[in-house]
């Protein structure tokens, strides 16, 4: 039994000796598959996600258009009008320390799709693509925590890759505090980007903000905290999401300029400030 | 075409992170790997203030604030390194010697290397949180410093290395480091770096670190350079020390079995051929062990040295049923251990047999009077412990067997072996060595087990303190309050600054503007006063009754408003949730919360104006609840009464004032509440209770009162449990998961089963155990006409035939399981002491929240907290009820000192070569043997199914189970524990 996330206030270090703000490793790559229309690999510590896009086509049977809440995933903003956004997520038996199979049918997978099926169809332009279906299957290979933020990421960047209209990125992470809801401890630092053991033993949250605004475009705490408590972890989970955006951002630039070098692409208008040496 | 595999490439994503896989087992059984990221930083500072370069990259919190540094500038020297010097102790210095550490002559600017304090957190719990509270002492400068998180220090598990050899390695490759970097820093500012020193007592450990040229030491080596090193030699453990010096002793005869390996034991309680449980010794005979397991309804025999097998009261262990023939019955014999091992010397241990003589002979006639009397025929399934899964070592009081202390040892200072001899009976003699022999003989002193090995007949332990002369009230006391547990420390300052800042002269504000008022009822008016014993100064509990023009009566009970002080979450609330409630003792009452608050400002003391929390019904003059309304209050009460004074002012025809009318009023009331109780199957059990009257100058005992029972007494007791169960089914309405209640479970029907068969062999009487109200219908016609105290004596044994009532939170038992057997109260829980008591003040706080008078602070609602405050509170009330009886007895002990007096008493229980006889006067008991009643010792003869003892030879009586006798009374120093206690001589039978 190592050192638990009661250990911090020793020495300020959290149980894998990161600081109370700083993130994991983030290792991202986009197009990934290159048959699909967009595709992404994810990896915020150990937590492994990938994502493949499909569309915006033509739904695959006409009793799919105008439907919410599909059988596969969940569908947002699938009016007739704009283009109705499909999540569906698999989770691999092997992703977490025990295998464990989970269906179609199990709500946390429901709930997660739908929350990042109605966050992504706020980002992308759905009003360009009427009467079509943007598909997002999002795969987890291996969990450590902070899955939703990773499965957000992921499929952001495979919506890029895919070529899809957007506003900006929605970039997510989570944010925590270092002791428990029942300790009320008034000096209790705010956690970032929090690892599977630190979801297990602290409150926490995860928050996803439009590019780099401070506009909050997912918010959801699911464990109990003093409201106190809640503007530092809000204020560290916003600041995580610039963080994460950047890191994003990078790696969209540097897979653009190597297509361009590699003469995968013309180097286009518009991306002047893509240089190319 | 892009390949996931391509994503970790080792050359660019830094040498800075790396991972640790571990493997861990969990409670079903299964394995699980576990991979964890570790990210390596070169920010962790070493902490001394030496150091410039650290102090730029100190952490910092999220407010900005850096921690200050910790290890001293200019450390300690001793004899090998006087340029000062820092230690780093690996995980078996502290595991072995956590007590050299606490010490407060040397052991300062420590190093707690992270891979160590892992290390002492998986192998002892206790020993982890002891350590921690180092580190977050100021004075003593321990500092934890996370090698595991450090570039530098870090290392891989290589090929072939263990787990142990890699973590010895982590520790010196930090000793190593610490070491070029304070040399470094200390260039810096041209001073001489302190050493840091590896302490270390495992050989290789030692060996190794000198081949790469790092100062270390063996923990004796170490404190033998300091300056009461002797002194502190003897905390060393021994085996520890013998393995650094002598090695490994060769294998030979080994005394006791071995122990089964962990997994065996594990796959055979899952599969129900062992069985797991806690271990206890019987306080008559040390040979004699019982064990409850889930398995059989009553409890298992342990019999005899080799199938106890190294197990001590309180270890959780592991036992195999022996085979059917080998069952036996419960011994009727007192063994006691001191007498069968008393020619002992503790240096020849190892060559003798396990079994002395004199111990095969005591346990053969055992096993032929259970031969013997084939046609009684109940034996109980035996046992034999096959491992110990966890030990309940402790430590313990006890004194030096002076016997056992050689002629030489009492001049010299050569290191010399001696027994301990605890003061709990219960635990067997303790091997010391010691070098302080001479001092410490005639002392009080505590001790600590350090292992049982099979090679030796008896633990080792080692010594820890002196706490004064044997049988000085100081030593006494102190002894008595280790004993139990029992925190008696002065209150820390964290906790003191906790108090109002007016101290005394706080008061209720006048203005009713202020935010002490919101919401509390003005009760100013009304006649309140409170009933307790002689000299109580932290009044709980204040009472009022009027009547209502609807021929009602309106009670209210007004109960200190505690929670409004001690706030949840801060120091002094967290110092009294560990302390848990007050403990009395005959002359010294060590409190739960801090003096100002307990005896004034929370203190409902009379003409004063105080905050309350008050329960108020309306009665029925049949006192049946009408209502109950909660509320804060400010009250001010006329007038404290002692029990005394209550009764004579209501007995007094001419006194009719309002305030002596409302007693009456209260009075009555109770009387009918006490019948209502009685009649839903309410027991008045019984234990004899004794007060010692004190010399009020000197506070030595002078004499020794059975406690008189007023009626004033079971009139606050009677409104204090209506207000009591009132508020447990208020909070529970309120928190259903998470209420702080009280239970008190149905004993299991066997418990009863001896009881029972006495009464029906000695009196013809039935004992029915169906339901508290037939156990109360059967007690009370438990009546010998010739004897009134034969009630009481029945009550008294019935009584110890229970279950102990408990605190629990309502989210873990079903409702049913809520009930409160001894008060026959579907629902209960306690509020009405909340100065002394933890649980009442928890209560409180929930019953705040539940009249919505303050916001539910997460504490009272987190039920794992919650579980664990019960957890803590269920042992500290024990303890403290044992704590203040062995202060009773001990003052007991001194009145009688020099006395001789005559006395009745009762015989509660026989054995085969003794009797137990309980003196109703002074409320003790005392173990006759037969060879106290006469020398040369009688012949016996025990006739177990009828309970009679019959002496011939020497002396001829009779003695039965209940029988009356008279009996001398003496006080005698009681050489096996060193306390000074009652001694008995049969004086008289009674004509039989």
């Amino acid at each position: 039994m190592p050192l638990d996330t009661s250990s911090y206030s020793l020495a300020l270090l959290r149980v894998d000796g990161r600081r109370w703000n700083e993130l994991r490793r983030i290792n991202a790559q986009i197009r990934t598959q290159a048959a699909a229309d967009g595709s992404s690999y994810l990896e915020m510590g150990h937590t492994k996600v990938m994502c493949v896009v499909t569309g915006p086509s033509e739904p695959f049977g006409p009793a799919r258009v105008g439907r919410t809440g599909a059988g596969a995933g969940a569908t947002a903003g699938a009016s007739g009008g704009e283009a109705g956004v499909v999540v569906s997520i698999v989770v691999a038996g092997f992703s977490s320390v025990d295998r464990k199979r989970r269906g179609r049918g199990d709500k946390r997978i429901q709930e997660l799709q739908s929350t990042i099926s109605s966050a992504l169809a706020a980002s992308l332009h759905t009003h360009l693509f009427p009467h079509s279906t943007i598909s997002i299957s999002l795969h987890v290979l291996s969990q450590d925590g902070s899955l939703l933020a990773a499965l957000i990421n992921a499929a952001t960047l495979a919506c890029v890759d895919a070529g899809i209209p957007m506003t900006d990125y929605v970039a997510a992470c989570t944010a925590g505090s270092t002791s428990t809801y029942a300790a009320n401890d008034e000096s209790a630092d705010p956690l970032l980007d929090l690892n599977h053991q630190e979801e297990q033993e602290l409150p926490g949250l995860t928050v996803a903000t439009l590019g780099d605004s401070d506009r909050v475009a997912v918010l959801v705490c699911e464990s109990r905290v003093q409201v106190s408590r809640l503007e530092g972890m809000l204020a560290v989970g916003v600041d995580g999401c610039k963080q994460v955006r950047a890191i994003l951002d990078r790696v969209v630039r540097d897979k653009g300029r190597k297509m361009v070098q590699e003469g995968t692409v013309q180097k286009g208008v518009g991306l002047e400030d893509m240089e190319v040496d | 075409m892009a390949s996931l595999k391509r994503s970790v490439d080792p050359g660019t994503v830094g040498s800075n992170i790396s991972s640790k896989v571990y493997v861990r087992s969990t409670k079903s059984g299964k394995v699980q790997k576990i991979v964890r990221e570790v990210y390596l930083r070169q920010d962790i500072p070493c902490s001394s203030r030496l150091c410039q370069a650290c102090l730029k990259s100190a952490p910092r919190d999220a407010a900005g604030r850096p921690t200050p540094f910790v290890l001293s500038e200019q450390p300690a020297g001793t004899r090998e390194f006087p340029q000062g010097h820092y230690l780093v102790p690996d995980t078996n210095a502290f595991l072995t010697a956590m007590d050299l550490f606490e010490q407060s002559s040397a052991f300062y600017d420590v190093v707690v290397l992270q891979i160590v304090l892992e290390e002492v957190r998986n192998r002892s719990l206790p020993l982890y949180n002891r350590l921690i509270s180092l580190t977050k002492s100021e004075d003593k400068r321990f500092y934890v410093f996370f090698n595991e998180f450090r570039l530098e220090t870090y290392i891989n598990r290589e090929d072939g290395e263990s787990v142990n050899d890699r973590n010895d390695r982590a520790v010196r490759k930090a000793v190593k480091w610490y070491g070029e970097h304070l040399a470094r820093s200390a260039a810096r500012k041209a001073q001489k770096a302190p050493a840091v020193v590896m302490l270390s007592n495992d050989r290789d450990n030692l060996r190794k670190a000198r081949a790469e040229g790092l100062p270390a030491c063996s923990l004796a080596e170490y404190v033998n350079q300091l300056k009461d090193g002797e002194r502190l030699l003897d905390m060393i453990p021994e085996t520890q020390d013998r393995e650094v010096t002598e090695g490994k002793k060769k294998p030979g005869e080994h005394l006791y079995p071995e122990y089964f390996s962990m997994s065996k034991m594990m796959t055979g309680v899952k599969g129900g051929v062992l069985h797991q449980g806690i271990f206890n010794v019987s306080p008559y005979n040390y040979l004699e062990g019982s064990i409850r397991v889930p398995a059989f309804p009553k409890a298992l025999l342990i019999l005899g040295r080799e199938n106890i097998n190294r197990a001590v009261d309180g270890d959780l262990v592991v036992v195999e049923v022996l085979p059917k023939d080998q069952w036996k019955e419960p011994s009727t014999q007192v063994i006691e251990e001191e007498a069968m091992t008393k020619n002992e010397n503790p240096d020849t241990e190892e060559g003798s047999d396990l079994v002395s003589e004199k111990e095969r002979k005591a346990l053969q006639e055992e096993v032929k009077r259970t031969q013997a009397q084939k046609t009684e025929g109940h034996p109980i399934p035996t046992a034999k412990v096959v491992g110990v899964i966890k030990r309940n070592w402790r430590q313990y009081v006890g004194h030096i067997d002076q016997s056992s202390v050689s002629q030489s040892s009492q001049q010299g200072r050569k290191q010399d072996t001696v027994f301990v001899i605890p003061m709990d009976k219960k635990i067997p003699k303790i091997r010391l060595r010691t070098r302080q022999v001479a001092e410490l003989v005639g002392k009080r002193i505590l001790v600590t087990i350090d292992a049982w090995d099979r090679d030796s007949r008896h633990p080792v332990g080692h010594f820890i303190r002196s706490l004064g002369e044997l049988e000085t009230k100081a030593a006494e006391t102190e002894a008595l309050l280790l004993e139990w547990d029992v925190q008696y420390r002065p209150f820390p300052k964290t906790v003191l600054d906790c108090l109002p800042k007016e101290g005394h002269g706080w008061k209720v504000p006048e203005s009713k503007d202020d935010p002490g008022w919101r919401d509390r009822a003005d009760l100013r008016d009304l006649l309140i006063c409170s009933i307790d014993p002689i000299g109580c100064q932290d009044i709980d509990d204040a009472l009022h009754s009027r009547p209502l023009p609807n021929g009602n009566f309106e009670v209210g009970v007004h109960i200190a408003d505690v929670s409004h002080f001690v706030k949840p979450n801060n120091a002094m609330d967290a110092e009294a949730s560990i302390r848990g409630t007050t403990v009395y003792l005959v002359d010294k009452r060590i409190d739960m919360l801090p003096m100002l608050l307990g005896t004034d400002l929370c203190s409902l003391k009379p003409y004063v104006e105080r905050y309350a929390f008050s329960v108020i019904w309306e009665l029925t003059p049949d006192a049946d609840i009408v209502n109950a309304r909660f509320t804060k209050s400010v009250i001010k009460s006329r007038e404290a009464f002692s029990y005394e004074q209550a009764q004579l002012r209501v007995d007094d025809e001419s006194q009719q004032d309002d305030l002596t009318k409302s007693i009456r009023t209260l009075l009555a009331l109770s009387r009918k509440l006490k019948q209502k109780r009685l009649d839903a199957g309410a027991l008045s059990l019984s234990s004899p209770e004794v007060k010692v009257q004190m010399e009020s100058e000197t506070s030595d005992p002078i004499d020794v009162k059975v406690k008189q029972l007023l009626d004033t007494m079971s009139l606050v007791e009677e409104f204090m449990l209506l207000a009591n169960t009132s508020v447990a089914a208020k909070i529970y309405e309120a928190f259903p998961q998470t209420a702080i209640l009280r239970r008190h479970a149905a004993p299991p029907k066997t418990n009863f089963d001896e009881l029972g068969n006495q009464l029906r062999v000695k009196r013809g009487l039935e004992l029915n155990v169906e339901s508290s109200r037939a156990l109360a219908d059967s007690l009370d016609r438990c009546v010998d006409p010739a004897n009134p105290f034969f009630n009481t004596l029945v009550r008294i044994m019935a009584t110890r035939c229970m279950m102990s009532a408990e605190y629990f939170c309502s989210g873990t038992q079903a409702y049913p399981e809520f009930r409160h057997y001894g008060l026959a109260s579907d629902i209960y829980t306690h509020f009405t002491s909340p100065i002394r008591r933890y649980a009442d003040l928890v209560a409180h706080r929930q019953l705040a929240a539940a009249i919505e008078y303050e916001a539910v602070d997460p504490s009272v609602r987190s039920r794992g907290k919650l579980e664990a405050v019960c957890k803590n509170i269920n042992v500290r009330h024990r303890n403290a009820q044992m704590a203040g009886r062995a202060s009773i007895a001990y003052y007991v002990g001194q009145s009688l000192k020099g006395k001789e007096t005559i006395e009745d008493g009762f015989v509660i229980k026989i054995f085969s070569n003794g009797f137990v006889v309980l003196v109703p006067r002074f409320g003790v008991e005392s173990l006759i043997r037969l060879r106290d009643l006469h020398d040369p010792e009688p012949q016996a003869e025990y006739d177990a199914e009828n309970y009679v003892l019959k002496t011939s030879g020497s002396r001829e009586v009779t003695v039965e189970l209940f029988q009356k006798v008279r009996v001398r009374v003496t006080d005698q120093k009681d050489e096996s524990t060193g306390k000074r206690g009652v001694k008995m001589d049969l004086v008289d039978t009674y004509g039989r």
